[in-house]
C-alpha cells in the first residue's frame, strides 16, 4: 500500500510538469497577446513591446519553460503577468474559498446523492423515485445562473435569510454551495441508482435473501459495498469538476475562488497565473485519483491484488 | 463479506446471445418510462428534422418593437429580446441540441471506451500511461481547450461541440476503466477464462456488459452537462454564431433578463430539461432491456 | 410714478421675489457626516495605481485617492486640482503653481518634487507607465522651485491641459513609493480626500476619510468597494439594503428604478461611442455608395430604444459630446433610416436582387464578414445581431463571426485585418478631440500603429487633424476639428450606434453625488448619507 501511494505520488511530478507544458504550448498556440491584452486600444506599439521586454516574454518557448521549471523547482511560482502579484499570493487569496465550496458541495452532493440514489434503487419505479429522477434532471439541466440567481431572489429577496453573495459567515456558504451541488447530486443519484439496482440483481445478493438474511443488512453491507466502486470513481470526478467548474457560481455569488481567477486569467492571456492554477488543481485532482483508487483496494481486494 | 458469498453463486448467467434482442425489445416495451423517453427523443429527431415545416415563423426574423413579449397570442411561447419568436427558435434549436448532446457524447466514449478498456484490461504500464494522459487533461482547463479548438478550428456549433467531447473524455475513461477493472476480475469472467474462452471473448462478452450500464447513465448524463456547456461557451462567442439558434445560447442570453422577462432563459431551459430527461429514460430502459439478468424477471 | 403704478410695480417686485424663494434651491440638507457607502460593481482592479492601472475599476478607487494638478469639472471645463494656477509659457511648457499646505497621506508635503517623481516615474520608469501611451509627447516636469514645476512636451501639444486633468496622472508620494516599492501598486498614497485602509483581492477595497485633507473633508466615514460580478446579484443587493450604490446597474430595470421613490438614478451622456465599424480598404466597402447605403439601412432609433432601452443615447458622431471639439455629425438628417434610399444606392452601385432576394452584382451574393466579441461593450454583441437582421433586410448578407475579446482584439491590432465589418467602442481618454480623432481617423495611424481599423485616409483631414494637433490656441482647435468632422461625415466608416450614458442607481438616502461625463471619475467627496 505504501509503495503504491509513494509510487503514485512519484508519478504526479510527470504529470504535473505536463501539464503545465501542455497549458504553456496552448496559451503559446492561440491568438491573443497578454501585454498587448492588457495595455489595450490605448497603448502604442512600443509600449507593448517594451513591456513585453521587461516581463521576459519576448524569450521562446523552451527557454520560458525551462525557466518556469527551474523556478517550480524552488516553489516559485512566478508573477501574474496582469496582476503584477507573485502567482502564490494570488492562489493563496482564491484557494482556501474554492476549498470550503468544493468540500460544502461534495458533501451535500455525496449525502444527498447516495440517499437519493439508494431509496430509488430499494423502490425502483415508486413515486419517490420518478419524483427524485425528474427533480434531479431540473437542477442538472437549468444552468447554475438561473438556480442561483432562482435562490438568491427566494432566500435573499422574498425571504431576507441568507445574505446576497460574498464569503464571511457559515449563511454565504449555504446558497452557492446548495447551486453547485444540484447538477453532482442528479450524477451522484443516478450513478447510485443504476449501481446499487445492478448489485441487487446480482446472483449472490438473491442467496443472501434466500438465506433469510435481512434487507437492511443486505442492502448495506452487500449492495453498498459492491456499488460503492463506480459510484466512489464518480464522487472523486465530481470533486474535480466542481473545482474547475464553480465559475458560474462564483461569479453569480461574488464567490473569491479559483474559478473566476482562471476565467480571467485565460481571457487575458496570462499563462503565469493560469499555469499556477491549473498546477494546483492538477495536484488536486493526482491526490483525489489517489484517494479514489486506494478506496477501490480497501472495497475490492481483488483490484488491490492488481496495484 | 462480499466475496464469500459469491462464490455461492457460480457462472449461472454466461448468457446466450440468440435471443437477446427479441427479449430485450419485450422487456423495453413494457416500462412506461422508458417508452416516454422514446417518444420525447422521436419528437426531437421529429423536430429537428421537420424545423422548417414545423416552426410558425423564421427563428431569424427580428421585431424589436416586440422585445420580449409574453408567452400568448402571436408568440405562443413568447418572444426573446429581439423579439424573435422563442417557439420557432425552440424547433430549430433542437438540431443543435441533437448535435451537441449526440455527437459530443460520441466522441466522449468513442475515447472513453478505447483509453478505459486498454487501461483496464492490459493493466501494468499501459494502464499507468494512460491514466496519467487522463489526468493532465482532467486538470486542463475546458475553457483554455474550447478556445484552442476554435482558434484550430474556427467558431461554430461543430467545433465547439468536438471541444465539449474531449472535455468529456477524461471522466467517462475514468469511469470505464472502473468498470472494466471489476469485471474483468469478477467470477463471471475468471470461470469463463477457465473453460476456455479467449481474452477477446471474456472482453466483449462479460466486460463490455458490465460497462455498458455505467457508460449509459453516464451519457445520458453528460449530454445535459455538454448542452449547458456549449451555452456556456457560445455566450463568450465560441458556438453557436448568430442567428443560429442553440438552446444553450438561448438561455445564456436570457440570463440579463432573468429577473424582468425570466420565459426568455426558462424556456429553453425548460426544453434542455425535457431532452436530457427523454435521453435518460430511454438510456434507463435501454440498460433494463439489456440487463440479461433481468431475464425471467418480467 | 403715480400711486397705482408703483403699487403695481411693488407688487410685481413682492412676486418675483416670492417666487425667487420658491424657485431658488432651498438651504441644503445639513450635511450629516459619518457614515459608511458600500459600493458593488463587476470586477476587481488589477491595480490601485495609475501606473499599472487606467481602467475603471481601479480608477474608480484612486480617484478618490490620487489627484491630478488639473480636474474637469461636470460640464467638462478645466478646473485647478492640486495646482491652483497655470500660465502656458511657450508651446511646449506649462508652470503650475502648487497649493501651498498640501499634505500626502503618510503625512509629507507636495511640492514640485513630487510632481516630477510622478512624471518621471510614469515616462521613463521602468517598465513606463500605463498612462504614458495616453499622454502624447509629455516630455516630463522640471522643478522650478517648491511649489512651482513647469510641464514640458517634446513638441507642441494642442490637448496638454486636459491630458494633465486626466484621472490617471495623479501625484503620488514619493517617500512612499520608495519606502514600499512594490508594495504602493496595492495601498497607493496620495493627496486625496480618502485614503487608503484595506484590499482583500476579489472581495472589497475599504478606503477612510482623509481627516486632512486641503479641500472640504470628506462627510463620509468609510467607503467599501465590494465585488458582485453578476448583474442580477447588485441589482438584488441594492434591494435588500446591503449596497448603498451600484454601478453597471442593469438597463432593463432602469424604468422601475426611476418610478421607485426608494431609488435614484443618476446619469449623464458618458464619454464611449459604440460603433459598427466598416473597413474601407475592402472592396465593396471602398465604395462609399455602399458604405452610405448600409448607414440608411440601420434603424439606430430601434436599436436605442429596444437593446438600449435608455441605458445609452444616440451617437451623434464619432465622438462624445463631453469631448472638446465635437460636432455634432447630425447623423439623422444626413442618414436617416431608409431602407428603398439604402436599395437604391445600392442598385446604382451595381446590385441586384438575386433569385433568393439577396443582393448580388455579377453572379456574386452581396456578402459582408463581420467579427465582433461578446460583452467587451454593453450590448455589442446584441447591435451585431440586430444590424445583421437589419442588413438581411435590405438583401446585404453579413456573415457574424463572434470570438472572444482576446483574439478578436489580435485580429483587430492585426495589419491584416481582411474583415468588412467589426464592432468596437472608444472612449476619448483625455476627453480632446485630438485623441480620438487622430488614432482612428488619420491615415498613418492603420494598425498596429495606431487605431483606424477601417483605413480610413483623406489627405484633408490628415493635414487637419495635424495642424490641430500642434496648435495651442483652443479655439482654432475647435474650428480645424469641427472641419475634419464635416468632411467625415459625407463618407463615414462608421455607424456610430450609441454613447454610452454613465449611469449609478444609490439609494435614496445617499446624497450628494455629482454624476460625471467621464466614468473614470467618481468624486465621493461631497457623497454623505441620510439615513
Amino acid at each position: 500500500m505504501l509503495t503504491f501511494v509513494a509510487r503514485r505520488l512519484l508519478l504526479a511530478v510527470p504529470v504535473l510538469l505536463g501539464v503545465v507544458f501542455v497549458v504553456m504550448l496552448t496559451v503559446e498556440l492561440i491568438p491573443g497577446d497578454a501585454v498587448a491584452l492588457m495595455l489595450g486600444e490605448h497603448a502604442t506599439p512600443e509600449a507593448v513591446a517594451r513591456l513585453r521586454d521587461y516581463l521576459g516574454l519576448d524569450k521562446p518557448l523552451m527557454v520560458r519553460y525551462a525557466a518556469y521549471v527551474g523556478h517550480l523547482a524552488r516553489g516559485d511560482l512566478g508573477r501574474s503577468i496582469q496582476q503584477n502579484r507573485p502567482v502564490v499570493d494570488e492562489l493563496a487569496d482564491a484557494w482556501p474559498a474554492t476549498l470550503e465550496l468544493t468540500v460544502a458541495a461534495l458533501a451535500l452532493a455525496a449525502a444527498a446523492g447516495v440517499a437519493a440514489g439508494v431509496v430509488s434503487a430499494v423502490w425502483p419505479n415508486s413515486l419517490f423515485d420518478a419524483f427524485a429522477r425528474v427533480g434531479s434532471l431540473f437542477g442538472l439541466s437549468m444552468p447554475v445562473f438561473w438556480t442561483g440567481l432562482v435562490l438568491i431572489v427566494i432566500f435573499a429577496l422574498w425571504l431576507p435569510w441568507l445574505p446576497v453573495g460574498g464569503t464571511g459567515s457559515l449563511g454565504h456558504l449555504v446558497l452557492p454551495a446548495v447551486t453547485l451541488a444540484l447538477p453532482s447530486v442528479a450524477m451522484v443519484a443516478r450513478m447510485t441508482r443504476s449501481s446499487v439496482l445492478d448489485v441487487l440483481r446480482e446472483d449472490y445478493v438473491r442467496t443472501a435473501r434466500a438465506k433469510g438474511v435481512a434487507e437492511r443488512l443486505v442492502v448495506s453491507k452487500h449492495a453498498l459495498r459492491n456499488a460503492a466502486i463506480p459510484i466512489l470513481t464518480l464522487l472523486g470526478l465530481q470533486a474535480g469538476q466542481l473545482m474547475g467548474g464553480a465559475v458560474l457560481t462564483e461569479t453569480v455569488f461574488a464567490w473569491p475562488g479559483l474559478g473566476r481567477l482562471m476565467v480571467k486569467a485565460i481571457f487575458a492571456r496570462d499563462y503565469v497565473l493560469l499555469q499556477g492554477a491549473v498546477l494546483l488543481f492538477a495536484l488536486a485532482f493526482v491526490l483525489i485519483n489517489l484517494a479514489v483508487d486506494v478506496a477501490y483496494g480497501a472495497l475490492d481486494p481483488r483490484i488491490a491484488r492488481q496495484g | 463479506m462480499a466475496v464469500d458469498v459469491r462464490v455461492l453463486a457460480g457462472p449461472a448467467a454466461v448468457v446466450a446471445p440468440a435471443s437477446l434482442s427479441a427479449d430485450a425489445w419485450q422487456r423495453f416495451r413494457r416500462s412506461r418510462l422508458a417508452m416516454i423517453g422514446l417518444v420525447v427523443v422521436a419528437l426531437l429527431v421529429v423536430a429537428a428534422a421537420g424545423a422548417p415545416w414545423l416552426a410558425p415563423a423564421d427563428p431569424a426574423k427580428q421585431s424589436l418593437i416586440e422585445k420580449r413579449a409574453r408567452p400568448g397570442g402571436k408568440f405562443i411561447l413568447g418572444a426573446d429580446e429581439f423579439g424573435r419568436d422563442i417557439l420557432s427558435r425552440l424547433i430549430f434549436g433542437s438540431r443543435v441540441a441533437l448535435l451537441v448532446g449526440g455527437l459530443s457524447v460520441t466522441i466522449a466514449l468513442a475515447v472513453a471506451l478505447t483509453l478505459g478498456c486498454l487501461a483496464g484490461f492490459a493493466g501494468g504500464v499501459v494502464d499507468v500511461v494512460v491514466m496519467r494522459i487522463v489526468e493532465i487533461l482532467l486538470a486542463f482547463p475546458y475553457l483554455l481547450l474550447a478556445i484552442a479548438v476554435v482558434s484550430a478550428l474556427g467558431p461554430g456549433v461543430l467545433n465547439t461541440t468536438i471541444a465539449v467531447g474531449i472535455w468529456g473524455a477524461p471522466t467517462a475513461t475514468r469511469l470505464v476503466r472502473s468498470a472494466v477493472l471489476t469485471a474483468r476480475e469478477s467470477e463471471y469472467a475468471r470461470a469463463a477464462r477457465a473453460l476456455g474462452a479467449s481474452a477477446a471473448r471474456v472482453l466483449t462478452r462479460h466486460v463490455l456488459r458490465n460497462v455498458l450500464p455505467t457508460v449509459i447513465v453516464y451519457s445520458t448524463l453528460f449530454m445535459a452537462n455538454a448542452i449547458l456547456v456549449e451555452a456556456a461557451l457560445s455566450f463568450l462567442g465560441l458556438g453557436a454564431q448568430p442567428p443560429t439558434p442553440s438552446w444553450g445560447l438561448m438561455v445564456s442570453s436570457g440570463r440579463d433578463f432573468l429577473l424582468v422577462a425570466p420565459h426568455i432563459a426558462t424556456v429553453p431551459g425548460l426544453a434542455i430539461m425535457v431532452a436530457v430527461l427523454g435521453f435518460n429514460l430511454l438510456g434507463d430502459g435501454l440498460r433494463d432491456a439489456l440487463d440479461p439478468r433481468l431475464r425471467g424477471q418480467l | 410714478m403715480t400711486r397705482a403704478r408703483f403699487a403695481l410695480a411693488a407688487l410685481i417686485a413682492l412676486g418675483v421675489a416670492g417666487a425667487a424663494c420658491l424657485v431658488a434651491p432651498a438651504p441644503a440638507d445639513a450635511q450629516k457626516p459619518g457614515g459608511t457607502l458600500t459600493i458593488v460593481r463587476p470586477t476587481d482592479p488589477v491595480s490601485l495605481d495609475p501606473q499599472l492601472e487606467t481602467t475603471a475599476p481601479g480608477a474608480w478607487v484612486y480617484f478618490n485617492m490620487l489627484e491630478p494638478l488639473l480636474t474637469m469639472d461636470e460640464k467638462m471645463q478645466i478646473r485647478p486640482a492640486l495646482a491652483a494656477s497655470y500660465e502656458v509659457m511657450s508651446p511646449t511648457k506649462v508652470r503650475f503653481k502648487l497649493r501651498p499646505g498640501v499634505k500626502f497621506h503618510d503625512g509629507t508635503p507636495l511640492n514640485a518634487a513630487a510632481v516630477k517623481f510622478t512624471f518621471e516615474r510614469a515616462l521613463r520608469g521602468n517598465p513606463p507607465a500605463r498612462w504614458a501611451s495616453l499622454a502624447g509627447p509629455l516630455a516630463g516636469a522640471e522643478v522650478v522651485d517648491d511649489l512651482t514645476v513647469d510641464v514640458m512636451t517634446r513638441e507642441p501639444y494642442g490637448p496638454i491641459l486636459r491630458t494633465l486633468a486626466m484621472y490617471c496622472t495623479g501625484i503620488v508620494s514619493p517617500t512612499a513609493v520608495q519606502k514600499m516599492g512594490e508594495n504602493f501598486s496595492r495601498a497607493p498614497v496620495g493627496t486625496g480626500p480618502f485614503r487608503f485602509v484595506e484590499w482583500k483581492t476579489n472581495t472589497h477595497v475599504i478606503l477612510e476619510r482623509n481627516p486632512d485633507y486641503w479641500g472640504d473633508r470628506a462627510p463620509l466615514d468609510r467607503v467599501i468597494f465590494k465585488v458582485v460580478p453578476e448583474e442580477g446579484a447588485r441589482m438584488i443587493a441594492l434591494q435588500t439594503g446591503d449596497a448603498d450604490m451600484v454601478l453597471l446597474p442593469a438597463p432593463a430595470q432602469l424604468p422601475m428604478l426611476k418610478r421607485d421613490p426608494k431609488y435614484v438614478v443618476h446619469e449623464v451622456v458618458g464619454g464611449r461611442v459604440v460603433f459598427a465599424g466598416m473597413n474601407a480598404a475592402v472592396p465593396p466597402l471602398d465604395d462609399v455608395r455602399v458604405r452610405t447605403a448600409l448607414l440608411y439601412a440601420v434603424d439606430r432609433k430601434a436599436i436605442l430604444e429596444n437593446i438600449l432601452e435608455g441605458s445609452a443615447v444616440a451617437a451623434r458622431g464619432v465622438l462624445a459630446p463631453s469631448v472638446f471639439g465635437f460636432k455634432d455629425m447630425q447623423l439623422d438628417r444626413l442618414y436617416p433610416f431608409d431602407r428603398a434610399k439604402a436599395k437604391a444606392l445600392l442598385a446604382q452601385a451595381g446590385y441586384t436582387p438575386g433569385p433568393d432576394g439577396m443582393l448580388q452584382k455579377g453572379g456574386q451574393k452581396l456578402s459582408l464578414s463581420w467579427l465582433a466579441a461578446r460583452g467587451r461593450y454593453p450590448k455589442d454583441g446584441e447591435i451585431t445581431e440586430a444590424i445583421q437582421a437589419m442588413f438581411k433586410d435590405v438583401g446585404v448578407e453579413a456573415k457574424v463571426q463572434f470570438l472572444e475579446w482576446a483574439t478578436v482584439f489580435t485580429q483587430f491590432r492585426s495589419a491584416a485585418f481582411k474583415d468588412h465589418m467589426f464592432t468596437l467602442g472608444w472612449v476619448t481618454s483625455n476627453a480632446d478631440a485630438d485623441y480620438s480623432m487622430y488614432a482612428l481617423f488619420h491615415s498613418k495611424q492603420v494598425p498596429p500603429t495606431g487605431w483606424n481599423t477601417s483605413r480610413y485616409a483623406n489627405p484633408k483631414v490628415d493635414v487637419l487633424v495635424e495642424q490641430a494637433r500642434r496648435n495651442l490656441n483652443q479655439t482654432e482647435r475647435e474650428k480645424q476639428y469641427g472641419e475634419a468632422q464635416d468632411i467625415l461625415a459625407r463618407e463615414m466608416v462608421w455607424i456610430p450606434v450609441y454613447n454610452t450614458k454613465e449611469i449609478v442607481v444609490t439609494r435614496a438616502g445617499v446624497k450628494g453625488f455629482t454624476i460625471h461625463p467621464v466614468e473614470y471619475n467618481l468624486w465621493l467627496g461631497k457623497v454623505w448619507l441620510d439615513k
